[in-house]
């Protein structure tokens, strides 16, 4: 299972690098999502137990680790807002370059 | 006395910059000397204080005072009140006092034409003797270096005062550029000195001076600290700072340049002399450094034609004679030490701010057009005169018995023999310079004949209250030559010297003492120098001529300039592709991270099981979904495709979320995913498709990709690998969460430990938290409504149109479905509902506020994909986002404070219902959680509707964009 769990976010992480490699700035956005995804499935799984049921003061049995989640919790709210920012600096990005590439962003330079 | 006293004057002179600053321009503070003398009131008030203060404790005991400040760091704030500190702290205060009332006149715009408001300048020189008084009564090293760049950025900004003459500005930057450098230094010498004598404080540091001398460290902490010291108290060659400081206006240039801040190098050396002084490499290093200032800036300082410069160049001389001093550690050398200080700033206070009297009186400071003064200026004159002869070093002056002790400690047997001629001969050399630019100062001014003769300079004497300030130094350098023995004076010099030397000082103050060598050395200087008077203006055009274009200030120019360079290279070095600093910066990451976690090294084959323990059908059914999901959106041609794939990736995170078990996560996930993807459509309206397929199109050079793929498939395996091994070798115990599966319940009354941990225990983060979604809402209105506004565009502000009914339109301005109209009519009512029952019960059931607030929102979403903006607008009139926004944060606020008032601290649990009484549903309590639950929602319905709202405007200038796209794309 671990094997599986890790090859998993292997490959969400590659796309997501892939991603944000690419010339389209929207995919390059899509990737930042792919990116926050497999490193919030990290977090979430390297809590230290392994429950069979909810963190809840009934359970009856071995509950999952609630630490990670609640910071998982936050991270995944956080990642949000940051990622609609993004996507409004690419809209300012193509009214102000008319280019979606980020190839030919380079006011910064001159 | 406690020590608390000592932490009066800082509350005090705080007050003191908040009056200079706030004090009403009209009635009777408006005049500049009026409220001058009132400022004055506050130094004075603690030259007073510390003169008391210092008469409570014993000889050779410290007042001291300290609080803890990190303690956990070891940092304290602390006080430190000993006869060394006493003599600078009077210094500090008594000529502030004096200066502040100077700068009143200085300053008096009252009859001009056009007053200027220059209560800005009070308001620097009060933080300044604020952040200098802080310097010499700190009782640690840490509390010292804190003041210390106090008084290096209060000076920056005085010398940069006429911020508006360029070498006010490059004079200040030079100040700040030498004396921060020294300040760099000087803290990392600090921090050696406090892991060596394992304490900050001056009494643990002063008490471990034989463990500091004999570290093998010595010389590396010794160099940093003298470094310091010396940029501070401007030594050769940093000394060239100084100079240029007297763009600063004068009162200014007399209490920082020459009689505070500049001696604060003196005094961290005299502070640290029982510590860390005393051996050879102290003495050779200050001997040397001292001589050589002391020499350079007489020479120098003879050359010059402006007064202020020329004042400014005797008193480096000086302050390389203190140096030097500091450095020979004999009695005697400490006598001179706090003889000379206080000769010093006495007269040469007096000097500055004369000078600056003639300059505001007659408009130079020009020694070449000044001259036959004495008639016109008789007060001055005397005054002038009087610190000049003191300068020079004549008796019956104060300035006498500096010289003359100091030639005695120059002279002294127990000097090394290779140097005890030299140090004689340099410090005559110094003193027949000094004599001669003393009376280069008298004489050009008020004396001889100006160089012009039919355009004499024109001044009178000025109001008693602008004359005063020089005077009362001036008298004091005379009266303490003309009383007898004044014995407080000499005991309290003694104190002085006493905490600088470790052990006792007689000092006297007695003018004559027999013939002896320092009195014949003096006469040497006194005839050397009366020749060089004569002679001055043949040597002055031989000076000007002699290496004109020598000077230390090459070494700061070639600094200065090889940073730029250095700077442009790597400018250079930027190609400005985003995508090159990418891979580099991911290639790098992975570098680093196979380097140092031991990935190769064998961890992963040590820690490798292959078990499929856990694993189900619904297991491998997301694991499945989301890499599929995440590969297609990859592949996909268009962007609409891969933004869908984007979705169900989200959802197949949640799917796996849920089987953890841990609903409230996978709730939020699902909810935020919905969120992002409606988002992400609406952005890739606003984004023209033709700009994007071309972009998608340009990639595809097959080099590029297959680069690309093999930096994202090596990013992806070492990902992979860290997760098995932290998946194979985390901690199976946890020492927090049990914390939180025990507490949940009997402290927040909880069901859910998730939700406990997030609204309870972590409650603060929650705020943050939404607070940072509330601006990330409000950093997209402000981008959206200003950096894309044309040039010479106010704002970006479309045509209100909401008023009026519009024909409902989707994305891309299609008409839509009436059957989905009444979808959306019955869904927002319905998310309502659930939203609500989510913060009621979030305590014992997945969901909480945050659930809440996107599900309200996506509801919304859906109108505005329904019905368009402006329909939206108009038929969801009462969503006022930003009301919201500030409901939600204030009452998030309000309740985290009910914890103070109802409960035991900020977010502590209340339970109002239960406080008054209320009989409410089954399972639902009125906690203040729930208050929270409630503020999370508004926020964040506030926050995502403002998104929506942006995103989803129709913008009027689209079509005109599009004609642009098409010129260009038609040019290409």
């Amino acid at each position: 299972m671990n094997l599986l769990t890790s090859l998993a976010i292997g490959v969400l992480f590659a796309a997501g690098i892939y991603q944000i490699l690419r010339r389209n700035l929207i995919r390059a956005a899509i990737g930042l999502v792919l990116l926050s995804n497999a490193v919030n499935l990290f977090l979430f799984n390297v809590g230290a137990y392994n429950g069979t049921e909810a963190a809840y003061t009934t359970a009856l049995s071995q509950i999952s680790d609630p630490l990670p989640q609640a910071l998982v919790l936050t991270a995944i709210v956080i990642s949000a807002g940051g990622f609609a920012f993004v996507l409004s600096l690419l809209y300012v990005i193509s009214t102000r370059y008319k280019t979606s590439d980020s190839d030919e962003v380079k006011g910064l330079k001159n | 006395m406690s020590g608390y006293i000592l932490l009066l004057p800082f509350a005090v002179l705080t007050l003191g910059i908040f009056l200079a600053l706030t004090l009403p321009k009209r009635g009777v503070f408006a005049s500049m000397p009026r409220l001058g003398l009132l400022l004055s009131v506050f130094p004075l008030s603690f030259f007073i204080l510390i003169l008391y203060a210092s008469s409570t404790i014993p000889s050779g005991k410290a007042l001291t005072f300290s609080i803890p400040w990190i303690p956990s760091l070891g940092l304290y704030f602390s006080l430190y009140l000993d006869g060394l500190s006493t003599l600078f702290a009077l210094l500090v205060t008594g000529i502030g006092t004096l200066v502040t009332i100077y700068t009143g006149y200085y300053f008096d715009d009252s009859h001009s034409s056009e007053p200027k408001n220059e209560r800005r300048f009070f308001a620097y020189i009060l933080l300044f003797m604020t952040a200098m008084l802080g310097l010499v009564l700190a009782g640690d090293l840490i509390t010292l270096f804190l003041f210390w760049e106090g008084t290096s950025i209060s000076s920056f900004l005085l010398i940069s005062y006429k911020y508006k003459d360029e070498t006010a500005r490059k004079g200040a930057f030079k100040s700040l550029f030498i004396t921060g450098g020294g300040g760099i230094a000087l803290l990392a010498g600090f921090i050696f000195l406090i892991n060596l004598s394992g304490n900050a404080d001056f009494k643990t540091i002063l008490a471990s001076g034989d463990i500091l001398r004999a570290s093998p460290l010595y010389p590396v902490f010794f160099t940093l600290i003298a470094f310091g010291a010396f940029t501070k108290s401007a030594q050769f060659p940093a000394h060239i700072w100084l100079p240029e400081a007297m763009s600063a206006p004068t009162p200014a240039s007399a209490f920082l340049h020459s009689a505070t801040m500049v001696k604060a190098g003196i005094y961290l050396l005299a502070r640290l002399n029982p510590a860390i002084g005393n051996t050879d490499l102290w003495f050779w290093t200050l001997s040397i450094f001292g001589l050589t200032t002391m020499l350079v800036g007489a020479y120098l300082g003879f050359k010059q034609n402006d007064l202020k410069p020329l004042l400014a160049y005797s008193t480096i001389s000086q302050l390389g004679v203190l140096v030097a001093l500091i450095g020979q550690d004999t009695e005697i050398a400490f006598k001179a030490l706090v003889i000379g200080i206080l000769a010093h700033a006495l007269y040469k206070s007096a000097l500055f701010m004369s000078a600056g009297i003639i300059d505001h009186e007659t408009g130079t400071r020009d020694i070449r057009k000044l001259g036959g003064l004495r008639k016109q200026m008789p007060i001055l004159f005397g005054i002038m005169g009087v610190a000049a002869l003191s300068m020079a070093g004549l008796p019956p002056l104060f300035g006498f018995l500096a010289k003359e002790t100091l030639l005695a400690s120059a002279s002294h047997p127990s000097l090394p023999p290779i140097v005890d001629n030299l140090f004689p001969l340099t410090t005559v050399i110094a003193g027949a310079l000094l004599l001669a630019q003393a009376g280069l100062l008298v004489w050009g001014v008020f004396l001889g004949k100006p160089a012009d003769e039919k355009h004499p300079p024109h001044g009178h004497d000025p109001k008693p209250g602008f004359w005063i300030a020089p005077a009362i130094p001036a008298v004091l350098s005379l009266a303490v030559g003309l009383l007898p023995e004044p014995a407080f004076l000499a005991n309290f010099l003694a104190d002085a010297a006493k905490a600088a030397y470790g052990d006792k000082v007689k000092v006297s103050l007695a003018l004559w003492t027999g013939i002896n060598v320092p009195l014949i050395l003096s006469v040497v200087a006194i005839l050397l120098g009366s020749l060089i008077f004569w002679q001055r203006e043949r040597i002055r055009a031989w000076m000007m001529n002699f290496l004109p274009n020598v000077t230390a200030n090459a070494l700061f120019n070639g600094t200065v300039s090889g940073l730029d360079s250095l700077s442009r290279t790597a400018t250079r070095l930027q190609g400005g592709q985003l995508r090159t600093y990418l891979r580099v910066m991911i290639l790098s990451a992975v570098a680093l991270v196979v380097l140092f976690s031991g990935l190769p090294g064998g961890v992963f084959i040590q820690n490798f099981e292959w078990n499929v323990e856990g694993l189900n059908g619904l297991r491998l059914f997301s694991l499945v979904l989301l890499t599929a999901a995440a590969l297609v959106s990859v592949i996909a041609k268009r962007d609409l495709h891969a933004v869908i794939a984007l979705g169900i990736t989200g959802l197949g995170v949640a799917v796996w979320m849920a089987l953890e078990p841990s609903p409230d996560v996978a709730l939020v996930q699902i909810v935020v995913d919905i969120l992002a993807t409606v988002i992400l459509i609406l952005s890739l309206s606003l984004i023209p498709r033709r700009l994007r397929d071309r972009a998608n199109e340009l990639l595809h050079s097959r080099r590029d990709m297959a680069r690309d793929a093999m930096i994202a498939v090596l990013a992806g395996a070492v990902v992979a690998g860290l997760t098995f091994t932290a998946l194979n070798t985390r901690p199976r115990e946890s020492v927090v969460s049990p914390f939180y599966a025990e507490n949940a319940k009997p402290l927040t009354g909880a069901k859910d430990i998730v939700g406990a941990v997030v609204v309870d225990f972590r409650g603060t983060d929650t705020l943050i938290e939404i607070l940072v979604f509330a601006l990330a809402g409000l950093g997209i209105y402000t981008l959206l409504h200003y950096a894309t506004r044309k040039r010479g565009e106010r704002t970006y502000e479309p045509p209100d149109k909401t008023l009026k009914a519009h024909t409902p339109l989707g994305i891309q301005n299609l008409p839509t479905s009436p059957m989905l109209h009444t979808l959306a009519y019955i869904m927002l009512p319905l998310a309502f509902m659930i939203g609500i029952i989510h913060m009621m019960y979030g305590h014992d059931q997945p969901g909480d506020g945050f659930t809440a607030g996107v599900i309200i929102s996506l509801a919304i979403a859906q109108w505005y994909m329904l019905f368009g903006y402006y329909e939206t607008r108009r038929k969801l009139f009462w969503l006022n986002r930003n009301n919201m926004i500030v409901a939600g944060l204030t009452l998030a606020l309000l309740n985290a404070f009910g914890g103070f008032v109802f409960g035991k601290g900020f977010f502590a649990p209340v339970d109002y219902g239960k406080m008054l009484g209320l009989s409410l549903p089954t399972g639902f309590a009125l906690t203040n959680s729930f208050i929270f639950e409630v503020s999370i929602a508004l926020t964040v319905m506030g926050a995502a509707t403002l998104i929506l709202d942006n995103l989803g405007h129709p913008r009027e200038e689209d079509l005109e964009a599009e004609a642009d796209l098409a010129a260009i794309e038609e040019a290409q």
